[in-house]
């Protein structure tokens, strides 16, 4: 063997060194497998597996006790029928015995037919072989023959066999059955308790036997895992939600559920994160909901990065800072910077509401969307920031083209400079005085800005004398009442008291503020002016939201004059408008900078006048800021929105957005919608920009609900796409979108009740059923001829309400039918045109209606025609005449049989209908009458007739002038009219209205 | 008092004055000449590759990176899984710098004494490749490969998002080893900052055992004996190289501007670039005329000051203060090191006159994408 003892190296320490290295190294491919097995996933699904036992040992326990009743009384048979069993055990032996001779008997049997069947089929062969091609050789017909016979005889002996054994195996059956059926109804009684078992004997270690035991551990160990293991990715491949990688669209993969273990299991509502149970099954995840968890899966409305199995890696977003301490704490949670559409804080998750339900904002539950999506409408944020998915319907402000006829200049300059000045809670947002106008430099310039657009606005217009004039006013108290009374109070309020005044954290508040709150109105317009806008709103102004309602000229005078008397004192006192004429030559020449050389910038400002330079800063100005976003003003017809477009706002990488100089506000999008919408100019903070550069956005003075729910409709606006299948609008009409968005535009709920939303005008009016009617059901209800000519001209449908449908005479047929199509398409309504009702005046149902409109009285409450009820004027209800044009004769059956169902708290009574026991008893005929006796108690068929009967009334349809004329002469005043029938829950009626209606 | 120290370090790690006083020091530190040596020796940086130097120096580096990492604007750039090897980088420079340096300067006073070298000493002058060798590299793959092993999972890989051309990263980095090349971009066109000075790199390298003729400090470690040669390679590999890269590492944020290891990486900041061609100084500032409209003439200039730095300023060395060197060498010899020299020397040069006079380009035709 080769031999060198040539070494300048200690051999001995190098093999010292060799094996410690290679310790080292073994511990670090230990550490390797270690690590790359000890998710954290799996912890969090071995603490879950120790709840999953506790609970269904809890569920064990308590079924234990549930059949621990009865499990005696089913044992003792058990034990019963097993001693029973025991003292034949001989027979059974015997039996057995006998059974197993016999079975080898035919096994022997079998054997020996087997065999000949097979020589059988090989002589079938030869001879049909020989039927066929004939004359080879030596027939085989006889021998197949006698073979077949032999066949048959074995085949008999066989059966003899067969029968003798099932004759035993049937003895043995019985016998045994004493036991099994005993023990059959024992296993039936605690079927539950037993499979509860198994399932805990699966779960819990301790309750296995050793094999399952090694198994168990075995089935998770590194490299053998990928057969069948307990811990395990859970992950649900959503192929309709599409992941955006660039140039491709992957499905989601959402690997939420390895953690969320017990998120679609009710046992785990009051779990702890993450095992608990998601909130509202009813909605989401489970198969029975809308949104099943397998095609929607959870990121989809969640957000976040779906592929993450940890805490950090799967970008979850804290909802308040203390979330944020507490996780930085706890699962030393960070930002993740590389994902780019981290999960939405839960106060925005109804953002995603919007990806599939784009059409609407209608969404029960829905409620922050819906305030937000109605708020951006309404504050106008589509006039400056185009968005193509919520596309603008109209202009949010007044239409200022007339402003000369409304408004003084002084009132308009101070206005624009402060609104809030004026009306504390106005929708119009500040422009000005705003926190990056601080310097004098830039106060300067927009106090010549908003001459500038003050006088553009009135530039070539007659400025009226706005004297209050007598001939105008009426009597304020009254007006008071009418103002309370006829619905004005639908979209206005008059409130001085700003503690007092809505505040805006709901739909329902936001209906109270449709319209400006209306204090101050003496300082701002005259009493002739506010008159005629009474009495004809579209006259001054034909697109205006305000409808008209149809008021008589002594009622207008008397709201005028209740109106007109409110003065802002403070606002008339405050000095007028002032500039300084160098700050406008200069504005002018920086102006015209922008487009000209400066030597011909000065050489044309210096050939304008003083009016020529304000016209032309007014017009700057409005372009500049955007004032036609909201409002028409001449000359701007065509402008082009000023802001940044937000139809995919919500989804704009966090490092497209200007955070300003300053660190003190978080970098998410959501955090940066939000302070852009509490401090607009907020991202000016120490910038030096010039004064045309500064960021323009006015502030709205939102609440911080109204920023919330604005933030989440904003958020709502991205490119986060899903297929189309999944989109709810695939079933809707594009109808139903207009129709919805034009019930939100002209406020409709301010009055009605539709979809569970609005109707506040009833707070100020009382009990429900005198106030607006809420339209439940209407798309069912309402026939739609009849519905479209009511719209145009409203008339008097319940003739003891004091509020009044107003004229829109400004939505025209179009418009009306859109709405229409949303009131049916709420109601799942989706026939469009019906047949004229066909009913038998001859039938018996309708002589059996006839009688049950006798029994009920329907006339002391409803007007036939011109036939006045017999009741008093605060039970009237509507003109049985006109059921058959109004009303659709499906839904009336249904709304006789239960009306309190469809109208809660109307005073329409179920008519009484008797059942057939009540029919069947002595005398009934007399009584009930043969047509309800010959019905025999079904309810439908004698509600049809009702209605049938409805249908065949006759008489005069419109019935207003007979309505108007008789409380032209009673009065409205029910407290003193109306007496003990009328009940004291009526508070709120004007006293003693004795002029109109 | 920390916050003083941060904002010198701030201060003096802008490209201008770390590269000035690196260049300064580098001659000090590996002395080419006497008078340098004396420098050293006067200043005591000598002791730096003495045991206590090298514990001082590393205790140094150490502080920076402990002050660093408890900064709240270094620690986001340190921590970075990315920057790892470069911190490893810094140490590792100066300890096998440190390994040669104490070494050589053994030698050299041995050879200054008149012994032989350490490295002679060894047992009959030989060293056995099997089995010490190969048994000691074979340990120390295995020790290396723990070490990677433990490093991949104490620090997990630094991945990105897929990528998005609507959202590019800022500052957009080259891999860390790339990071010199990419600092080289701000003072020189992409086709000689990537692709001519990368070859002259390589090729110089490659060159290197061809044009020395020194025969002495062969097989042991030794500095006085080619104090030229290794000034010049470190000042190369050091400086043009190693620095460059902590540079685009540690100290280039958003848009590429420099930012003090200690200062906050604002996206805001912006710097004035205007800087300015040789034939603007020419014919704008200079002769207060605009440009002429022939290229040739316009950038005559340029082309004068290129070709006579690159063509004929090593005839005149030769002729002049390298005669010696140009008679030891011979021709072939001479002019390659004075090719491969001269490139090299033109990355200070270049970033020196940048940083000067705000020179941008000594031929600019952009018309033709031809920068120098």
């Amino acid at each position: 063997m080769f031999k060198n003892d040539e070494r300048y190296w200690d051999i001995n320490l190098l093999n010292k060194w060799f094996a410690i290295s290679s310790i080292i190294f073994l511990a670090a491919t230990v550490w390797v497998f270690v690590d790359d097995n000890d998710d954290e996933f799996k912890d969090y699904q071995r603490e879950f597996r120790k709840m999953q036992v506790q609970v269904a040992q809890e569920k064990l326990e308590q079924q234990a006790k549930e059949v621990s009743l009865e499990k005696e009384a089913y044992e003792n048979a058990l034990a019963v029928a097993q001693t029973e069993f025991d003292n034949r055990s001989d027979e059974l032996s015997e039996l057995k015995n006998q059974l197993s001779d016999l079975n080898d008997k035919h096994y022997n049997q079998n054997m020996k037919f087997q065999s000949q069947k097979a020589s059988v089929e090989a002589l079938k062969y030869l001879v049909e072989a020989d039927n066929a091609h004939g004359g080879h050789g030596p027939s085989n017909r006889d021998e197949y023959y006698s073979a077949l016979n032999k066949l048959d005889i074995l085949r008999l002996e066989r059966e003899d066999t067969e029968i003798q054994i099932t004759k035993i195996e049937s003895k043995i059956k019985e016998i045994k059955s004493i036991v099994k059926d005993k023990q059959d109804d024992l296993d039936k009684y605690t079927k539950q308790f037993t499979l509860t078992k198994n399932k805990l004997g699966k779960l819990d270690r301790s309750r296995m036997t050793m094999a399952n035991k090694l198994g168990d551990i075995v089935r998770d160990l590194p490299i053998l895992d990928f057969l069948d293991p307990y811990y395990k990715v859970n992950q649900i491949v959503v192929a309709d939600v599409k992941y955006d990688v660039n140039f491709a669209a992957v499905p989601v993969v959402d690997r939420c559920t390895s953690c969320h273990l017990g998120i679609d299991n009710p046992d785990f509502s009051d779990a702890p994160q993450p095992y608990t149970t998601h909130p509202n099954l009813d909605l989401y995840i489970t198969s029975k909901s809308p949104h099943p968890m397998n095609n929607f899966g959870c990121t989809s409305c969640h957000g976040g990065r779906s592929r993450g199995t940890s805490f950090v890696s799967s970008s979850h977003t804290p909802n308040t800072p203390e979330d944020k301490a507490r996780w930085k704490k706890e699962h030393n949670w960070k930002v993740n910077h590389h994902w780019l559409t981290p999960m939405l804080p839960t106060r925005y998750t109804e953002a995603s509401c919007f990806k599939c339900h784009s059409n609407t904002s209608d969404l029960a539950g829905g409620e922050k969307i819906n305030l937000g999506l109605t708020l951006i409408d309404q504050a106008g944020c589509n006039g400056c920031h185009h968005n193509a998915d919520w596309p603008t319907l109209a202009k949010s402000g007044p239409n200022l083209k007339r402003i000369n006829e409304k408004l003084t200049e002084d009132w308009v300059a101070k206005w624009v400079k402060n609104p809030r000045h004026f009306r504390y809670n106005t929708r119009m947002p500040s422009i000005f005085e705003q926190p990056n106008q601080e310097s004098e430099e830039v106060t300067e310039y927009n106090n010549v800005e908003i001459a500038g657009i003050t006088k553009y606005l009135f530039e070539g217009k007659d400025s009226s004398p706005n004297a209050n004039q007598v001939k105008y006013l009426g009597d304020p108290i009254n007006g008071e009442k009418l103002f309370n009374a006829v619905g004005c109070m639908g979209c206005h309020v008059n409130e001085k008291n700003p503690e007092n005044a809505p505040h805006i954290d709901n739909y329902q508040n936001l209906t109270k503020v449709h319209g400006p709150n209306l204090v101050g109105i003496g300082s701002k317009v005259s009493a002739e002016w506010l008159y005629e806008w009474l009495m004809n709103p579209q006259a001054y102004m034909p697109d205006t939201k305000m409808p008209n309602l149809r008021l008589e000229p002594q009622q207008a005078k008397d709201i005028t004059s209740y109106l007109i008397q409110d003065k802002n004192q403070e606002f008339d006192n405050s000095p007028s408008h002032k500039y300084d004429k160098s700050v406008l030559d200069e504005l002018t020449v920086n102006w015209l900078k922008k487009s000209n050389p400066e030597k011909f910038a000065l050489s044309k400002a210096s050939k304008m006048s003083e009016e020529d330079k304000l016209n032309f800063i007014g017009e700057k100005s409005i372009r500049h800021y955007g004032c036609f976003g909201c409002h028409h003003i001449d000359g701007f017809d065509d402008a082009k929105p000023i802001g940044v477009e937000i139809t995919e706002e919500g989804s704009k990488p966090v490092g497209k957005f200007d955070f300003g100089l300053f660190h003190d506000i978080e970098h998410t999008v959501h955090a940066w919608i939000e302070n852009k919408l509490r401090t607009p100019r907020i991202y000016d903070r120490g910038k030096e920009s010039n004064h045309l550069d500064l960021l323009k956005m006015p502030n709205f003075y939102f609440s911080e609900e109204e920023i919330e729910a604005i933030t989440t409709a904003v958020l709502a606006f991205n490119s986060n796409k899903v297929n189309e299948n999944l989109k709810a609008h695939n079933n809707d009409p594009d109808l139903y979108k207009k129709g919805h968005r034009l019930v939100k535009q002209y406020n409709c709920q301010g009055c009605h009740l539709i979809e569970n939303r609005g109707g506040q005008l009833v707070e100020h009016i009382g009990p429900p059923e005198y106030g607006p009617p809420n339209l439940n059901s209407e798309g069912r209800k309402a026939n739609p001829d009849w519905l479209l000519s009511f719209f145009n001209n409203p008339s008097i449908i319940r003739p003891n309400l004091q509020v009044k449908m107003p004229s829109f005479h400004q939505i025209n047929d179009e418009d009306w039918d859109a709405i229409i199509a949303y009131f049916q398409h709420i109601d799942s309504e989706n026939i469009n045109y019906r047949g004229i009702h066909q009913f038998d005046i001859k039938s018996n149902e309708f002589a059996a209606g006839a009688k049950l409109h006798e029994i009920g009285q329907c006339n002391s409450c409803h007007f036939y025609g011109e036939e006045f009820p017999t009741g008093d004027a605060p039970t009237w209800a509507p003109n049985l005449a006109l059921t058959k044009e109004r009303l659709n004769a499906g839904w009336v059956t249904e709304w006789l049989k239960n009306p309190q169902q469809i109208m809660p708290g109307t005073k329409m009574p179920a008519p009484y209908v008797p059942d057939s026991e009540i029919l069947s008893m002595d005398g009934a005929e007399s009584d009930w009458g043969s047509a309800l006796v010959a019905l025999d108690g079904d309810t439908m068929a004698m509600l049809d007739g009702l209605r049938d009967y409805l249908w065949n009334i006759k008489g005069k349809t419109n019935i207003d002038d007979i309505i108007k004329a008789y409380f032209d002469e009673n009065g409205y005043d029910f407290d003193s009219d109306g007496g003990s029938d009328y009940g004291d829950d009526e508070d709120d009626w004007g006293d003693d209205e004795d002029d109109d209606w | 008092m920390l916050e003083t120290f941060k904002h010198t370090v701030d201060y003096l790690s802008s490209p201008t004055i770390s590269f000035s006083i690196l260049t300064v020091i580098t001659p000090i530190l590996f002395p080419p000449t006497d008078w340098f040596d004396k420098i050293n020796r006067k200043l005591g940086f000598h002791l730096l590759w003495t045991k206590t130097g090298l514990i001082a120096a590393m205790a140094a580096i150490t502080f920076f990176f402990v002050v660093g990492y408890m900064d709240q604007n270094f620690n986001v750039i340190l921590t970075k899984a990315d920057n790892f090897p470069i911190v490893l980088m810094v140490y590792s420079i100066y300890f096998f710098t440190w390994v040669a340096m104490h070494k050589a300067y053994i030698n050299d006073e041995r050879l200054e004494k008149g012994l032989k070298p350490l490295e002679y000493n060894d047992p009959d002058d030989k060293v056995l490749v099997w089995p010490d060798l190969v048994y000691i590299e074979f340990i120390a793959l295995i020790l290396f490969t723990v070490f990677l092993v433990v490093w991949s999972i104490l620090v997990p890989a630094p991945l990105e998002e897929p990528a998005n051309p609507a959202a590019t990263p800022n500052p957009s980095k080259a891999p860390w080893y790339f990071l010199g090349l990419q600092e080289m971009l701000v003072y020189y066109d992409p086709w000689i900052a990537g692709i001519v000075l990368p070859i002259f790199c390589v090729v110089g390298l490659m060159a290197i055992p061809y044009m020395d003729i020194n025969k002495k400090g062969d097989g042991y470690y030794s500095f006085k004996e080619r104090r030229v040669g290794i000034f010049i390679f470190m000042y190369g590999w050091i400086v043009l190289w190693l620095f460059l890269i902590v540079l685009g590492t540690f100290f280039r944020g958003p848009n590429w501007n420099f930012y003090g290891p200690f200062e906050y990486w604002d996206t805001h900041k912006v710097v004035a670039l205007n800087s300015v061609n040789l034939s603007e100084y020419f014919w704008v500032k200079l002769l207060g005329k605009g440009l002429p409209e022939n290229i040739l003439l316009r950038e005559f200039l340029g082309f004068l000051t290129v070709g006579g730095y690159l063509f004929i300023l090593p005839f005149i060395l030769a002729k002049t203060i390298l005669k010696d060197m140009y008679e030891a060498y011979g021709p072939t010899r001479f002019v390659s090191l004075m090719i491969f020299g001269l490139v090299m020397l033109s990355l200070p040069l270049k970033m020196y006159l940048r940083w000067v006079v705000n020179l941008k380009y000594f031929i600019s035709i952009p018309e033709y994408f031809f920068n120098i």
